[in-house]
C-alpha cells in the first residue's frame, strides 16, 4: 500500500506491506539502519525515532499509521553537514557511549527532551531514560552528557 | 611525556555510534543473501517421533529445509565435545534447534517453520541440578561416556555430573578443627541465572565460496567461533574466516557459538549467503546465562574470631550442554582462599546436566555468586561471635604476600588491605547508614572484598606505518563496547609512535588477517592485546628510528618521536614529518611494520591441591573493596541503593573515563543481579521470555558510583595496566545483600533480593 512520509526532511512515496512497522520501512526500504531492533515490543527503546517531534518506538508503529508525518531519525540529527549536535558531541566526549547499540534511540529520546526543556532536571532525564535501556554504561556518563549539552545551549 | 596515556580521549568509534553510521552484525547484508530461521524445541525434554518437512519445502520463497540428515554428525564443544548441529532424536532443552528453513525473506522462512510437522514424546525434564544428581535420575546424556574432550585430557565426570572439583587439603586437621571449634556456622545460598541482555540480539551472515566459509558476526572471540565451527562442520579451522563487526554488547554471552554454525551450514547447502537473527525470545531462551547454583558454606571459628576451617560445597547448573562451564568448577576454590584466611579447607564443586538451556559465561563468571555467598556467610559468622562485621573481616584478611589454596602466591595482596583503608577514608564504617530513617525506610550498609584475575590468554597485534604517517592496527582483539580496543589499545598504539588516536586506522577483527587473540574475556584485552601492541610499537619505532637516523644524519639514541615528527633531541629544527620518513622508507627499503605477541606467564601453583582442577590459577590479580548503603521501604519491600563506593586496583588507568564507564556499568549490572534479574524455570521452561518480564536496571534505579582508583603499575600489563572490566560487577550483590541484611535484621540467602522476600523477613520479626 502507498505511504507518503517525510524522513529527515526528505519526502518519500513508498509502497509498503500493510503489516510493516515504521522500523521495517526505515531500515529495509530507506536503508536507515541507525534505529535498531532490540526487542520488537517497545521495551528497550533502541528503535526510538521522532514522529512529528514526539519520541516513539518505531518497532510498535504500523508504518501506514504515520501517513503524512515528519519522521526524524538519528541519521538526521547531525544532518548532511556532519556536525554533531551538542548532545552527540558530549556523549562521545564524556564516555556516554560504549557498545552503542542503544545510542541511536537514546539520542532521539534525549533530543526530544532537550527541545522541550532547556535545562532538564536529573529526575526528568532519568524519566526520559526509563524508555531506553542501556546495558553498558550504567547511565551516569549519559546523564552528564545531557547536562553538559543543556549547559551549552543555555550559554549562547 | 605522553599526551595520550592516562588521558580520557574519546573512543574512536564514538562518532559513528552517535550518528547511526556504525554497522553492527545485525545490520550487515550481502548481495543474494537469503534469510533463515530455526525450528526450536518447544519442550524441555523429549524424543522426536516425527519430523516431516515436505509441506514446508513447497512454500513460496523457500530454498531449503534442513534437519539432522543434512548436517555433519560431528560433536563440538569448548571443553567437551557433546553437541551436534541437530541431534535428530533427543531434545534436551527448550529452544534447542531441530531444523532450519532458508527462504528469500524472513517472513517466508517463518511461514515455512509453521508448516513443519513435528511430533514429540515429551519426557519429564531434569529441571534442576538437585534432581540431576539424585540417585536414579534419568541421564540427560545417555551417551556421556562416549564424549571426547576438546583438548588432550579428559576430566572427572560421570552420568549427570559434567565436571567436579574436589579439594581436601588435610581431612584429619579439617575434622579436628570442627570438633574443637568455639562455634560452627553453616549457611546455604541460592543464586539465579542472569541473562547478559546485550541490546543487539545474536546474528550471523555466512557464505560458502571457493571451498571456504566466511562468517560475519558480532563476536567477542573470533578465533573461538572459528574453532567451534571447524568442529561442528568437520573441517580444519583455517577453512573458516570470521569477520567481526561492531558488537552491540556481549558480557560473556557472545564467546561461544551462537548462530554462526547454522548460518554457515545453510550457506553451503543453499549456495547463497544466509543471514540468521535471533528474536529476543530466542535470544533469552538460548542465552548462555550465568549459572544458577546452590552454595553451602560451613565454618569453624575460634573464640577470638579466627577462622579455623571452612568448607564450601557448590552445586552448579550446567544446563543441557557444557560450553565453558566445566572450567568454572575450579572458581570456588580460588574464591574461598584469596580474600580471607580460611583455615583448613575443603571444597567440592559439582556441575550437573539438566534439561535447561546451557549456562555459560557472564562478566565475572562464578565470582558474583560465590563472593555473594562468602560475604553473607562472613556476616553470619560475625553475628555468631557478636563481632562487628568489618572487624571480623579485618581480623581474617589475608596478609602479604599470601599463598592461596592452589599454591599460588599473591605478591601484592597488601593492596586488599589498602582498598579497605581507602573505602574507610571515604565512608567511615562507624558512621555508616543504619537503622530507621524516619520516613518509613530502613537503612543498612555492607562491605565486600574481592580478588579477581586478568585472563592470561594470548593476544597479538601488527602495526604498519602507512606512507601518510598514519598507523594501521591489525588485531583480532574485539571491542565489545568496553573501549579496550577503541580507547586502550588505540592509545597504546598511538603513544608508541608519538601519534594521536585519530592517526590510528583500526581493522575490524578478521581471522584471515590477524594472528590469534583469545577474545574479550577475563578483562584481558587492554592488558594482553595491549601489551602485544606495545611490543609491536617498540619494534616499529626501532625500525623507523634506524631509517630516520640516516635521513637526519643523527645517532639513533638522539632521535625521538614527537607530535608526528622524528626529532633530533635538542635540535628543534632537525625534524622530519613521520609521513615523509614513512614514504621514504616504503619506497627505499620497503614498508615498516612491527608485530607483537604476548601471553601472561602462568604463575607457579600446586597441581596436587585438588582433583578436577581445570582452571588452576588466577594470574595478574587485582583487588577490590565495595561499600553499599541501601534503603528498604517498609511498606513495599523495595530496596534502593542510596550510596555506592568502589575502591579498585587498576594498575594504571590508560583512559580514566573508560575505566569509570566499566566500573559504573559493572556495578549497575551487579545491582541488577542483586535486586532484579533472574531467569526462573518452571519445569525446565523460562518464565521470563522478553525484556518486559526480564527486569533490567534503569537510570532511575542506580546511584552514581563513587570511584577510588588505586594505581600500582604491575609488571605484566602495558604501562602497568591490569584488567578492569569484569571485577566491578563481582562484589556488588555481596555488598548490597550485606546492607539489606543489616537494614532488615535478617540475613539474605537468596538472589535476587525480591520485595516479597524482604516483606516476609520483616513480618517474621514483628
Amino acid at each position: 500500500m502507498s505511504l507518503a512520509i517525510s524522513v529527515n526532511g526528505t519526502r518519500h512515496e513508498l509502497d509498503v506491506d500493510p503489516h510493516a512497522t515504521l522500523l521495517d520501512v526505515l531500515r529495509e526500504e530507506l536503508a536507515l539502519t541507525g534505529a535498531k531492533e532490540g526487542c520488537t515490543e517497545g521495551e528497550c527503546g533502541a528503535c526510538t525515532v521522532l514522529v512529528d517531534g514526539a519520541a516513539v518506538d518505531a518497532c510498535l508503529l504500523v508504518a501506514l499509521s504515520v501517513e503524512g508525518a515528519e519522521i526524524e531519525t538519528v541519521e538526521g540529527v547531525s544532518g548532511d553537514s556532519g556536525v554533531l549536535s551538542p548532545l552527540q558531541r558530549e556523549l562521545v566526549d564524556l564516555g556516554g557511549v560504549q557498545c552503542g547499540f542503544c545510542t541511536p534511540g537514546l539520542v532521539m529520546s534525549l533530543t526530544a527532551l532537550l527541545r522541550e526543556s532547556s535545562s532538564p532536571s536529573r529526575a526528568q532525564i532519568e524519566e526520559t531514560l526509563a524508555g531506553n535501556i542501556c546495558r553498558c554504561t550504567g547511565y551516569a556518563q549519559v546523564i552528564e552528557a545531557v547536562e553538559a549539552a543543556a549547559a551549552q545551549k543555555a550559554t549562547p | 611525556m605522553s599526551t595520550v596515556i592516562g588521558a580520557s580521549v574519546p573512543r574512536t568509534d564514538g562518532v559513528s555510534k552517535v550518528t547511526g553510521e556504525a554497522v553492527y552484525a545485525v545490520d550487515y547484508e550481502e548481495p543474494g543473501m537469503l534469510h533463515a530461521r530455526l525450528l526450536r524445541s518447544p519442550v524441555a525434554a523429549g524424543v522426536i517421533t516425527r519430523l516431516d518437512t515436505s509441506k514446508a519445502r513447497e512454500l513460496p520463497g523457500v530454498h531449503g529445509v534442513f534437519t539432522a540428515e543434512d548436517a555433519p554428525s560431528a560433536r563440538a564443544g569448548w571443553v567437551l565435545r557433546e553437541q551436534r548441529l541437530f541431534d535428530g532424536e533427543l531434545l534436551r532443552y527448550e529452544g534447542e534447534p531441530i531444523a532450519g528453513v532458508v527462504a528469500d525473506t524472513r517472513e517466508q522462512a517463518t511461514a515455512a517453520l509453521d508448516a513443519i510437522e513435528l511430533e514429540i514424546d515429551e519426557l519429564e525434564p531434569i529441571a534442576d541440578p538437585t534432581a540431576a544428581v539424585a540417585p536414579g535420575a534419568r541421564l540427560v546424556h545417555p551417551e556421556w561416556e562416549s564424549y571426547a574432550p576438546a583438548g588432550p585430557d579428559d576430566h572427572p565426570r560421570r552420568e549427570n555430573v559434567a565436571a567436579e572439583l574436589l579439594h581436601d587439603a588435610d581431612p584429619e586437621a579439617f575434622e579436628q578443627a570442627f570438633s574443637s571449634a568455639h562455634a560452627i556456622v553453616e549457611d546455604e545460598y541460592t543464586v539465579p541465572r542472569q541473562y547478559q541482555a546485550y541490546l543487539e540480539p545474536k546474528s550471523a551472515v555466512a557464505s560458502y565460496r571457493e571451498g571456504r566459509y566466511t562468517v560475519h558476526t558480532a563476536h567477542q572471540y573470533p578465533f573461538n567461533i572459528r574453532d567451534r565451527l571447524a568442529q561442528f562442520l568437520d573441517v580444519r579451522p583455517s577453512t573458516i574466516r570470521v569477520i567481526g563487526h561492531h558488537i552491540g554488547g556481549a558480557f560473556g554471552g557472545k564467546l561461544d557459538a551462537g548462530l554462526e554454525h547454522y548460518a554457515a551450514l545453510f550457506a553451503r547447502l543453499c549456495g547463497r549467503p544466509v543471514k540468521l537473527v535471533n528474536s529476543r525470545e530466542e535470544d533469552i531462551l538460548t542465552c548462555p546465562s550465568r549459572s544458577n547454583a546452590i552454595i553451602r558454606i560451613r565454618t569453624a571459628l575460634a573464640a577470638d574470631g579466627t577462622i579455623l576451617a571452612r568448607e564450601l560445597i557448590e552445586l552448579i547448573d550446567n544446563g543441557a550442554y557444557s560450553g565453558e562451564t566445566p572450567w568454572l568448577t575450579s572458581i570456588p576454590m580460588h574464591v574461598l582462599g584469596q580474600v580471607y584466611r580460611p583455615g583448613i579447607t575443603r571444597v567440592k564443586s559439582t556441575l550437573a546436566y539438566t534439561n535447561t538451556a546451557p549456562t555459560g559465561a557472564f562478566r565475572g563468571v562464578s565470582g558474583a555468586p560465590l563472593y555473594f555467598a562468602v560475604e553473607q556467610h562472613m556476616d553470619s559468622c560475625a553475628g555468631a561471635l557478636g563481632m562487628d562485621r568489618r572487624e571480623f573481616r579485618m581480623r581474617n584478611l589475608i596478609g602479604e604476600p599470601y599463598t592461596t589454596l592452589n599454591g599460588q602466591t599473591l605478591e601484592d595482596s597488601a593492596l586488599l588491605g589498602e582498598a579497605f583503608t581507602r573505602v574507610e577514608e571515604r565512608a567511615p564504617w562507624t558512621e555508616r547508614a543504619a537503622g530507621e530513617s524516619g520516613d518509613g525506610k530502613l537503612r543498612g550498609s555492607g562491605l565486600a572484598a574481592v580478588t579477581w584475575l586478568t585472563s592470561p590468554a594470548p593476544g597479538s597485534a601488527t602495526l604498519k606505518l602507512n606512507e601518510d604517517g598514519t598507523l594501521g592496527l591489525i588485531t583480532a582483539a574485539t571491542d565489545n563496547g568496553s573501549g579496550a580496543v577503541t580507547m586502550g589499545i588505540t592509545q597504546i598504539a598511538a603513544d608508541s609512535l608519538g601519534l594521536q588516536p585519530e592517526d590510528v586506522v583500526l581493522l575490524m577483527p578478521d581471522t584471515d588477517a590477524a594472528s590469534y587473540d583469545a577474545g574479550s574475556q577475563g578483562s584481558r584485552t587492554t592488558q594482553l592485546a595491549g601489551r602485544a601492541t606495545a611490543i609491536a610499537g617498540a619494534e616499529l619505532k626501532e625500525k623507523l628510528l634506524a631509517f630516520a637516523s640516516s635521513l637526519l644524519e643523527a645517532d639513533i639514541a638522539d632521535l625521538e618521536l614527537e607530535e608526528g615528527h622524528v626529532v633530533v633531541t635538542g635540535a628543534a629544527k632537525r625534524r622530519i614529518p613521520l609521513a615523509q620518513a614513512a614514504a621514504a622508507a616504503t619506497f627505499s627499503g620497503g614498508p615498516l611494520t612491527g608485530t607483537g605477541s604476548y601471553a601472561t606467564p602462568i604463575p607457579d601453583f600446586n597441581p596436587g591441591c585438588a582433583s578436577g582442577m581445570l582452571f588452576p590459577v588466577f594470574p595478574t590479580p587485582s583487588y577490590h573493596v565495595h561499600y553499599a548503603e541501601v534503603e528498604v521501604d517498609l511498606v513495599t519491600g523495595n530496596v534502593s541503593v542510596t550510596r555506592y563506593v568502589v575502591a579498585q586496583e587498576v594498575g594504571r588507568a590508560i583512559n580514566p573515563a573508560g575505566v569509570r564507564g566499566q566500573i559504573q556499568g559493572g556495578v549497575v549490572q551487579g545491582i541488577g543481579y542483586a535486586l532484579y534479574e533472574s531467569l526462573e524455570s518452571e519445569n525446565g521452561k523460562y518464565r521470563e521470555r522478553s525484556l518486559e518480564t526480564y527486569r533490567l536496571p534503569l537510570a532511575c534505579d542506580v546511584p552514581e558510583v563513587e570511584i577510588i582508583l588505586m594505581e600500582h603499575p604491575g609488571d605484566e600489563g602495558p604501562l602497568g595496566a591490569k584488567g578492569v572490566a569484569e571485577p566491578p560487577l563481582v562484589p556488588v550483590a555481596a555488598a548490597i545483600a550485606s546492607a539489606v541484611g543489616e537494614a532488615i535484621g535478617h540475613p539474605i540467602t537468596r538472589l535476587p533480593i525480591r520485595p516479597d522476600d524482604v516483606l516476609a523477613a520483616l513480618s517474621m520479626q514483628s
